[in-house]
């Protein structure tokens, strides 16, 4: 660690894909710094260092975007070449022989450094991107002297909105292009492009152009320096007080794998996390912020119950009871799990609502929007991250949400049990929904908040959200992945697979598992698909349903 | 000496096709189109010893064998006609007085590399020369030199003039394809190269508007004439644009290998006002100015400059006698060259505006002791560190007229004042 925090930030680490070797892809054998390297042809010098492991410092590269080759900072010595070249754009070839630490690539990368600082404002106090800033770090490792430019810098626009997330500092940009590249290459969107000449070169949205499209904020992780900015994290807290956890966006069904970054028991901000069997390098806008609906507003800090007046406070145990005793009178029962629910609490769930009615139907939250070209790229359609596993575990009474809900607005349930979703408004009209639910003879809810529908309850139990808690989720596509906790749920809340166990205690079926790894071996004796899988191996980067062996890429 | 670039010039209304063609002109078109395979046509030119005239001379006939001939893409052939480097003016002469020969060498290029399309890019400032290509190419088109089926062998070849947007950067051969294909005139980073991911990602060659208006004679009367003049190395005639304190400026054609001095003083009349010759760049701006007893013995083709620690560059001589401040030349080839900087790689975006910002402080009493090691540490840091030539040929220049008038300049940080304009 050095004093800035994590030295890499998560997307450098990656920043390379470690290249499988194909048995049919000739075999180019080279050597880096003495080091006899075996990689395949059309491989790059870059990318043969990375695989073993070798960094060699760069900032315009970008594994997923085209060579743009005009940082200069990858340059390396090539043995029989007269001239250093960079390694971003210079391919293996039999027998090459590369540096990358020569005394001569070492004083191109001071020199490189010293260049780019030269117009650099130095604010690294006031800069958001310090201490995952590659300028800072590369500085540390490549520069350490003081510098030698004592004119006039030049001065460039300053705390520019290019969108409603990003904000642009053109004095901290190094024209590596990256912004412009990932909106070129990527999303196919085209608002940015690099406009003036020689120093006064700088980025700039199109006229007229916002860079709002549902991919946009990925500029902000691509852009090595302070540059490009999130206008939703800016200024909230320096970055090396951040706990970084490996989790699973809840945004919707494809599952992106993020960093969950939390400040003082507050997440603070998602990042992507690089899995090129899910979201690769990259992070929906939408999923990106979705943190602040998922989490925000009031917390509920006691289970409740009603009374006459309403509802009031209660104590757990009578809570739980009132559950039991309520719902098994009031068959039949309905079971509604938020997709945002893991597979360990959906296995719980389904098992519960089983226990205290054999005839229980139970549907996950599910809802689906049209989606446009550049959101396909990214995101399902539905914002039910596990809706896919939830059904799996027992969630699904061979219908849809749909159906379920018409089934309640026709009256046909008397008892329900509503886990993590206002269903008010979930379809059709808000009014039918109501005078639905309160035709319940009992009604459950549990959630974080103090919900529409948790109103109109008999029983209110302060569940836990997804930061909070540690589990599975099945993404739509069939890869089982890990969610982590990040950050301590409130006193008053329980975690939810706590209440279905205690539930289920009550209900006179006792489960005594004490960790989400314990219910997920349980689950994987259990649920067809699952069979096998171990919950260890899932690893950060997740497994296929099916395989059992976590596929690492 | 026999003209062979110049040879149609002083002739009246020589831009005309019906002059050019009573002088000869498209003669040899004729005769490659209908008599020689594209193959023979490069041995041919490869034999002439023809070197490109754009500053770099690359060997013409081995920079079309670069084509590779199974690519199933379209080839393209363009006729660099930006001419841009500071002190150099010979592309602009033949484009307004002889544009069919340009014209000419450009279809005869185009014939070698099997192109169908060829560009002929001009720089955007020189809209009285674009006027002039236009109307030859219309009448080129008329007279059926260009178009379908060329003098019935079946060939087709189509000629578009497009005018640059005005950026030095765009003489560079990547950045003007850049530009052609509708960019911003970038260079591209290479490998790949031109000659097979060029334009529009095509096979390409980019060749100089002088390089392609020798081709015209070269193959009337043939290789062996063409090398026969000239050094070992260095064959055929050359355009130089003679300009600054001369008696006689202006672009004259000379054998390769005359000797300077000769030249300077017999052909061009020598230093006015009975001044004394200081310095002159050979080579167009971006090439190291040379002292005036370091061109005792030079002559005037690629390897005895080189070998007097120079190049020929484009042949753009620029003379300065001894009135001349070098702090200030030096500043003002910086301010070009900050000024022109494309701005795509870090070294020359962020070097050049540096290396202009001490020469500025210098020459306006501002320098200070450490300057010119710092100039020279600057300039090394870009030498052959940039995407593009153009790093070098901002840092070369620089980096020389310190080294060469050093004196001067550590005058100007010690008297903090310009020292030789008081004299």
């Amino acid at each position: 660690m050095e004093w800035w925090g994590d030295r890499k930030p998560i997307f450098r680490q990656s920043n390379v894909p470690v290249f499988q070797v194909f048995v049919f892809m000739d075999p180019v054998q080279i050597i880096i710094d003495g080091q006899e390297i075996t990689t395949t042809k059309g491989t790059t010098v870059i990318q043969a260092a990375a695989e073993v492991g070798i960094d060699i410092p760069h900032y315009c590269y970008h594994a997923k975007l085209s060579i743009a080759g005009n940082c200069r900072m990858c340059m390396v010595e090539i043995e029989k070449m007269p001239k250093l070249q960079i390694a971003c754009n210079t391919q293996v070839a039999e027998g090459m022989s590369v540096l990358t630490q020569s005394p001569k690539v070492l004083a191109v990368r001071k020199a490189v450094m010293e260049f780019l600082l030269i117009n650099h404002p130095l604010d690294c106090p006031i800069c958001d991107q310090a201490g995952e800033c590659w300028l800072q770090d590369y500085y540390m490792e490549h520069d350490l002297q003081d510098s030698r430019f004592d004119a006039r810098k030049e001065h460039e626009r300053k705390r520019e909105i290019f969108g409603p997330n990003i904000v642009f500092d053109g004095e901290r940009c190094i024209k590596c292009t990256r912004c412009v590249r990932f909106l070129q290459e990527v999303t196919h969107t085209n608002e940015l492009a690099v406009i003036h000449r020689g120093d006064h070169s700088t980025i700039a949205l199109f006229p007229d152009a916002v860079l709002d499209n549902p991919l946009a904020a990925n500029v902000v992780d691509i852009c090595p320096v302070g540059a490009l900015t999130d206008r939703d994290f800016r200024f909230k807290v320096r970055v090396w007080y951040l706990h970084k956890t490996p989790s699973i966006c809840p945004g919707c069904s494809t599952g992106c794998n993020i960093s969950v970054e939390e400040y003082q028991n507050r997440i603070a901000r998602f990042k992507p996390r690089v899995n090129e069997a899910v979201n690769s390098h990259w992070l929906c806008d939408e999923g990106r912020y979705c943190f602040h609906d998922l989490t925000g507003g009031e917390r509920l800090t006691t289970p409740m119950i009603r009374q006459e007046g309403g509802l009031v406070p209660t104590t757990w145990e009578k809570a739980l009871q009132a559950v039991v005793t309520g719902l098994r009178a009031a068959a039949p029962l309905a079971g509604i799990l938020s997709g945002r629910n893991t597979n360990e609490e959906a296995f719980l769930f389904a098992k519960l609502m089983k226990t205290l009615s054999l005839d229980a139907a139970l549907e996950v939250f599910y809802h689906e929007r049209a989606l446009t070209e550049v959101q396909k790229i990214l995101m399902s359609p539905d914002r039910s991250p596990n809706f896919r596993g939830a059904r799996e575990m027992g969630v699904s009474s061979n219908g849809d949400f749909e159906s379920l809900m018409q089934k309640l607005l026709a009256g046909n349930f008397s008892g329900a049990y509503v886990v993590g979703e206002d269903i008010f408004g979930a379809d059709g009209n808000p009014e039918d929904v109501r005078r639905a639910l309160q035709k319940l003879s009992f009604l459950v809810v549990q959630d974080i908040r103090l919900t529409e529908t948790g109103k109109l309850a008999h029983v209110v139990l302060p569940g836990t959200h997804f930061g909070e808690k540690e589990g599975t989720f099945t993404s739509r596509k069939g890869r089982v992945q890990k969610l982590n906790a990040a950050v301590v749920p409130p006193e008053s809340a329980m975690q939810d697979v706590e209440i279905f166990m205690r539930l289920l205690d009550a209900a006179g079926e006792k489960m005594s598992y004490s960790s989400p790894s314990e219910i997920f071996a349980a689950l994987a004796k259990e649920i067809p698909g699952y069979r096998g899988l171990d919950y260890a191996a899932i690893g950060d980067l997740g497994t296929t349903l099916g395989g059992g062996e976590a596929t690492r890429q | 000496m026999e003209k062979i670039l110049l040879r149609n010039i002083d002739t009246p209304d020589s831009h005309k096709i019906s002059v050019y063609q009573s002088r000869g002109g498209y003669g040899s078109w004729e005769k490659v189109v209908r008599e020689i395979t594209p193959e023979q046509l490069i041995d041919e030119v490869k034999a002439s010893g023809l070197r490109g005239r754009g500053g770099a001379g690359f060997p013409t006939g081995m920079k079309w064998g670069f084509v590779p001939k199974d690519n199933p893409k379209p080839k393209y052939l363009v006729c660099n006609a930006d001419e841009s480097e500071p002190g150099t003016f010979k592309d602009r002469l033949l484009i307004e007085k002889d544009p069919h020969a340009v014209v000419e060498g450009t279809l005869i290029a185009a014939y070698a590399i099997r192109s169908h399309t060829a560009f002929i890019y001009i720089r955007g400032e020189l809209t009285f020369g674009a006027g002039i290509l236009e109307q030859a190419v219309e009448e080129a088109i008329a007279a059926g030199y260009i178009g379908k089926n060329i003098f019935g062998s079946g060939y087709d070849l189509d000629v578009i003039v497009h005018r640059g947007a005005g950026a030095y950067i765009c003489g560079e051969e990547t950045a003007l394809l850049s530009s052609l294909e509708g960019g911003r005139g970038w260079p591209k980073v290479k490998p790949p190269f031109p000659a097979t991911n060029g334009l529009f990602g095509c096979p390409t060659v980019v060749n100089n508007v002088e390089t392609l208006a020798a081709l015209p004679w070269i193959l009337d009367h043939g290789a062996a004439a063409y090398a026969s003049m000239g050094t070992e190395k260095s064959k055929g005639t050359k355009l130089f644009s003679v300009s600054g304190h001369i008696n006689k400026p202006g672009v004259y054609e000379l054998v390769m290998g005359y000797p300077l001095k000769k030249f300077l003083e017999e052909d061009c009349g020598g230093v006015p006002n009975g001044r004394k010759l200081k310095g002159l760049i050979p080579g167009g701006g971006s090439m190291p100015v040379l002292r005036r007893e370091e061109i005792e013995n030079v002559n005037l083709d690629y390897e005895s400059v080189q070998a007097a620690g120079s190049f020929l560059g484009s042949g753009g001589v620029i003379v300065m006698d001894d009135s001349t401040c070098m702090v200030r030349a030096a500043w003002n080839l910086a301010h070009f060259f900050a000024h022109e900087s494309c701005g795509q790689c870090t070294p020359c975006r962020e070097g050049c505006h540096w290396m202009e910002k001490i020469f500025r402080g210098i020459e306006q009493g501002k320098g200070e002791k450490g300057d010119l090691d710092l100039i020279l540490n600057v300039s090394g840091n870009i030498m052959g560190n940039t995407i593009c030539p153009f790093g070098d040929a901002a840092a070369m220049p620089a980096a020389a007229f310190i080294k060469k008038y050093r004196d001067e300049f550590e005058a100007h940080i010690k008297e903090k004042k310009c020292t030789v304009r008081m004299e």
